[in-house]
């Protein structure tokens, strides 16, 4: 069943320019001068029920953007959307109570007291029913280990328990849909760790509809098996994690250790495609995709080689250079 | 779950927590009690120094030393709820728009302004109340057993009094906020807020010191457009003058100008929120 | 020497532009500074009216009015606004220690962005001032003979007693701040100066209003340089040789807190420094 729904989703924004020098300050008290910015442009997306989906991209692609229209912090400029039948932005209340956004390394617990004073006016003002609360608020406790913390200050506690806490914050009410926005930034490998342990649980259990955006490719891999790759505003690729090497990545990497009397050297190596690596007795060479039966029979033929690996390129610099080439594109 | 949100114990717990929160630091709790109570004190002695030198501030206009300390005290017992109950809000939610924390505010299912304007409470500033309500206690028994021309007042003062004080306390909050809420448009805001403290400083004097080419104006734009000078002087004049005539008018006026303010602000609000960028990431 | 100049500009603009890169700001912020005073002055007539206009303690109506306003420009020499708050925060956070490394004197340097911000500000800030004496012009026109608009002399002392107060505001909060050398949290101390500055520093009334015994208490304090002095030595309130007396004074209490804020930073970087950084 379709939950989220969007349909040429647009926000652009006026950035206003402030120039060097006095003069320029002074004519500035009377006239200013903008650029549209187009953060958003042109998104069209469905999701279904329970589905886990990653919006990966790089730093202003829009990823932000697009989960605050969903959360209807922000108006769009142009488009629809509709969350579990409702428009985001008109910010109804019953809309509100059945979606639930986390931002990574932002705060809205209060500060100077403790994180369980902040879930009880989480549940006054989500109007949870005691036994629900209890409930869900036990079970989060266990699942986050969080039970020791909850009577502490929440200034006095780690970046990675403040987001478990915020985590726990969210979902108290049992939300339908979880926005959310880089979880994992800023915390060390172990919390990253336990966070995606978590969420993965977490919506095995709940079947909670999860939109994740993430410039960490680990909370991705780890978590969800589609994956919309946003860059400049757009949609560049919808589909799984396995897909993108494919269709993105038009070579392969080849590691190759010779036998330690002879190996080759760099420039001998050079003919057959980029080498990436020369360590004797190891090698690395980027070889495209097409290539790879030939280069490797004449290897084989020419040299005594001990081990072969042919992998795909890390996923990270597939998406690297796609968002690279797509800056370049539109220059 | 189609209920409606619990706004009363929302508040309340609100409260409760800036209470825990003010008793977490205690010493630094006691330092601003200390602090607001001085500055007040400073300022009540500044009018006995004026006292010194007068009998009444404008002439014939009934307020003497003590109607004019009825006065003072109204002055502080308004002053203090605002800065209690949403001084610390409305200084906030610059920060808040600056910061994208609005953001947070905007995601929860109640009313967006009635969360902005009261989740943190001061209550240091309740301090201030109290030497109010002492002031005025003092000032009106001074009127009452005075030898010449005792005052009298009835219940309907006494009711009225409070309600008024009320009045006075949504206006400037309402004022407060719609300045707030314009730093959506206008960014970094201090001018704005030193601006709500310049014009409600013109709330602090009887309206009659008011008058002449540029004194009438004045008066007549801070009463019927921004209506800051209903805020004290109508409960004042509750309490140490007869509801008759031009007092039974401002009070009514009053009353009037409360609804319209709230309104205003409110407007001015749910335009600012359309216009709201949030912070970038 | 060049050097110098070129930094000193650089700093003024900098200063200038950081002002103005909010325009609403700026625009509003100059103006609204004379907003308290006409509450003040209405104040006032009411207090007169009652009192029938006669003079109260050696002050007509016009000169109260005359009084306020000067206010403005004595506070606007002798106000450091952050400067003692900077130097405690300073202190605490540990940033001192980079004066300490550079040969950058703490107290020359501070002083040098004062002067340097103020003279940014106030030149721009001068249009709004110039336009508010001029349209209260009248104020002026009744004063004694040996008032600044008429004695020259008067005039030249009223100059020297305000830069004496700007220099006098500044080493006083300078003093305070490096009092954050032994105590961390100076906020309370700061409070407390800042309600006598405003109560009896002049800003709020002419500290000849005062009865005994507080007049003379208040006499004894440099508070009343930092508003109230420059505004009675324009309005002619010394003459000759109590003029020139009452300017040493100030002198010696300039003095004296040049004095007290070298000897605390010498004593207070000492004391920093036997803590091991």
């Amino acid at each position: 069943m379709r939950i989220i729904e969007i349909e040429g989703l647009r926000k652009s924004y006026r950035v206003y320019q402030k120039r060097e020098g006095l003069m320029a300050s002074l004519k500035g008290i009377f006239h200013r001068e903008y650029r549209e910015v187009q953060a958003v442009k042109g998104i069209d997306l469905t999701v279904d029920e329970g589905e886990f989906v990653a919006f990966l991209g790089p730093n202003g692609a829009g990823k932000t953007t697009t989960l605050k229209l969903l959360s209807g912090v922000i108006n769009p400029t142009s488009g629809t959307a509709r969350v579990m039948g409702f428009v985001p932005w008109k910010r109804d209340n019953e809309y509100r109570r059945r979606f639930a956004l986390v931002m990574g390394q932002k705060n809205q617990l209060w500060w100077d007291l403790p994180a369980q004073e902040s879930f009880r006016l989480h549940q006054q003002i989500y109007r949870i029913a005691p036994s629900d609360y209890d409930r869900t608020l036990g079970e989060l406790t266990e699942l986050l280990s969080i039970g020791k913390l909850l009577r502490q200050p929440v200034r006095e506690l780690s970046l990675g328990e403040r987001m478990k806490m915020e985590l726990t914050a969210a979902l108290l009410h049992s939300p339908q849909v979880l926005f959310l926005d880089e979880p994992t930034i800023g915390l060390d490998v172990i919390a990253q760790h336990n966070i995606q342990q978590f969420l993965r649980h977490f919506q095995e259990v709940r079947r909670t509809t999860i939109l994740l955006t993430s410039h960490y490719m680990k909370d991705v891999a780890a978590l969800c098996r589609r994956v919309v790759i946003i860059a400049q505003g757009e949609i560049k690729y919808d589909g799984s994690l396995s897909g993108i090497v494919d269709r993105f990545s038009g070579h392969k990497v080849i590691t190759l250790q010779f036998a330690e009397d002879e190996p080759p050297r760099e420039a001998d190596l050079v003919r057959y495609g980029q080498v990436l690596e020369v360590q004797p007795p190891r090698a690395k060479l980027r070889i495209a995709r097409a290539e790879v039966p030939r280069v490797l029979a004449d290897v084989l033929a020419r040299y005594t080689v001990e081990d072969v690996a042919v992998e795909d390129r890390p996923l990270e610099e597939v998406i690297a250079e796609m968002f690279a080439q797509s800056e370049t594109r539109s220059d | 779950m189609n209920q409606r949100p619990a706004y009363g114990a929302i508040f309340l717990t609100f409260v409760r927590n800036s209470l825990m929160r003010d008793m977490s630091f205690r010493t630094n709790f006691v330092i601003e009690c200390i602090s607001s109570l001085s500055w007040a004190a400073m300022n009540l002695g500044f009018y006995l120094l004026i006292f010194q030198y007068t009998d009444e501030i404008g002439q014939g206009s009934g307020w003497g030393k003590h109607e004019f300390f009825v006065f003072l005290a109204t002055s502080m017992l308004v002053n203090s709820l605002v800065q209690t109950f949403f001084m610390p809000n409305c200084e906030e939610l610059s920060e808040l728009i600056r910061s994208g924390g609005l953001d947070f505010a905007l995601l929860k299912p109640i009313d967006t302004q009635f969360l902005v304007s009261l989740q943190k409470s001061d209550w240091s500033s309740l301090s201030n109340f109290l030497l109010g309500l002492g002031l005025l206690g003092y000032s009106q028994w001074q009127l009452a057993t005075r030898a010449t021309d005792p005052l009298t007042f009835g219940p309907v003062a006494l009711l009225l009094y409070p309600v008024y004080v009320l009045c006075g306390v949504v206006i400037l909050y309402s004022l407060m906020i719609a300045l707030s809420a314009t730093s959506i448009w206008m960014g970094r805001n201090q001018t704005l807020y030193d601006f709500w403290f310049y014009i409600t400083n013109f709330s602090r004097y009887p309206m009659e010191i008011y008058e002449g080419t540029w004194g009438s104006p004045l008066r007549w734009a801070f009463t019927y457009m921004v209506p800051v000078l209903v805020v004290v002087n109508v409960p004042a004049r509750v309490m140490v003058q007869p509801l008759r005539g031009e007092n039974a008018f401002l009070a009514l006026f009053a009353l009037a100008a409360t609804v319209a303010s709230l309104a205003a602000s409110r407007w001015i609000f749910r335009r600012a929120l359309e216009s709201y960028r949030s912070a970038s990431s | 020497m060049v050097g110098r100049v070129i930094t000193w500009w650089t700093i003024l603009r900098i200063c200038l532009e950081e002002r103005l890169v909010y325009r609403g700001d700026f625009a509003l912020g100059t103006l609204m500074r004379f907003l308290p005073i006409v509450t003040q002055i209405f104040l006032w007539s009411a207090v007169f009216t009652a009192r029938d206009w006669r003079p109260l303690q050696g002050y007509g109506y016009e000169q109260f009015v005359a009084y306020y306003l000067l206010t403005m420009v004595s506070r606007a020499f002798s106000s450091m606004p952050g400067l003692a708050s900077g130097i405690a925060g300073q202190i605490r956070q540990g940033e001192i220690k980079k004066y300490l490394i550079q040969p950058v004197d703490l107290i020359g340097f501070l002083l040098l962005t004062r002067v340097a911000h103020k003279a940014a500000y106030y030149s721009v800030a001068i249009a709004p001032f110039a336009l508010v004496f001029f349209l209260c012009r009248s104020y002026f026109g009744d004063l004694p003979d040996h008032a600044a608009t008429h004695s020259l002399t008067t005039a030249a002392a009223f100059v020297v007693a305000l830069v004496m107060s700007f220099l006098l505001g500044f080493f006083l909060e300078t003093s305070l701040g490096l009092v954050g050398f032994w105590f961390l949290e100076v906020n309370s101390l700061l409070f407390v100066y800042m309600l006598m500055n405003f109560f009896l520093s002049g800003h709020m009334f002419p500290l000849d209003m005062l009865p005994e015994p507080w007049r003379t208490i208040v006499e004894l304090c440099p508070l009343q340089y930092l508003a109230y002095f420059p505004v009675a030595v324009f309005l002619g309130k010394f003459q000759g040789g109590e003029l020139a007396r009452a300017l040493l004074v100030e002198f010696a209490w300039l003095a004296f807190f040049v004095a007290l804020s070298r000897i605390l930073y010498w004593r207070g970087v000492k004391r920093y420094s036997g803590y091991g950084g």
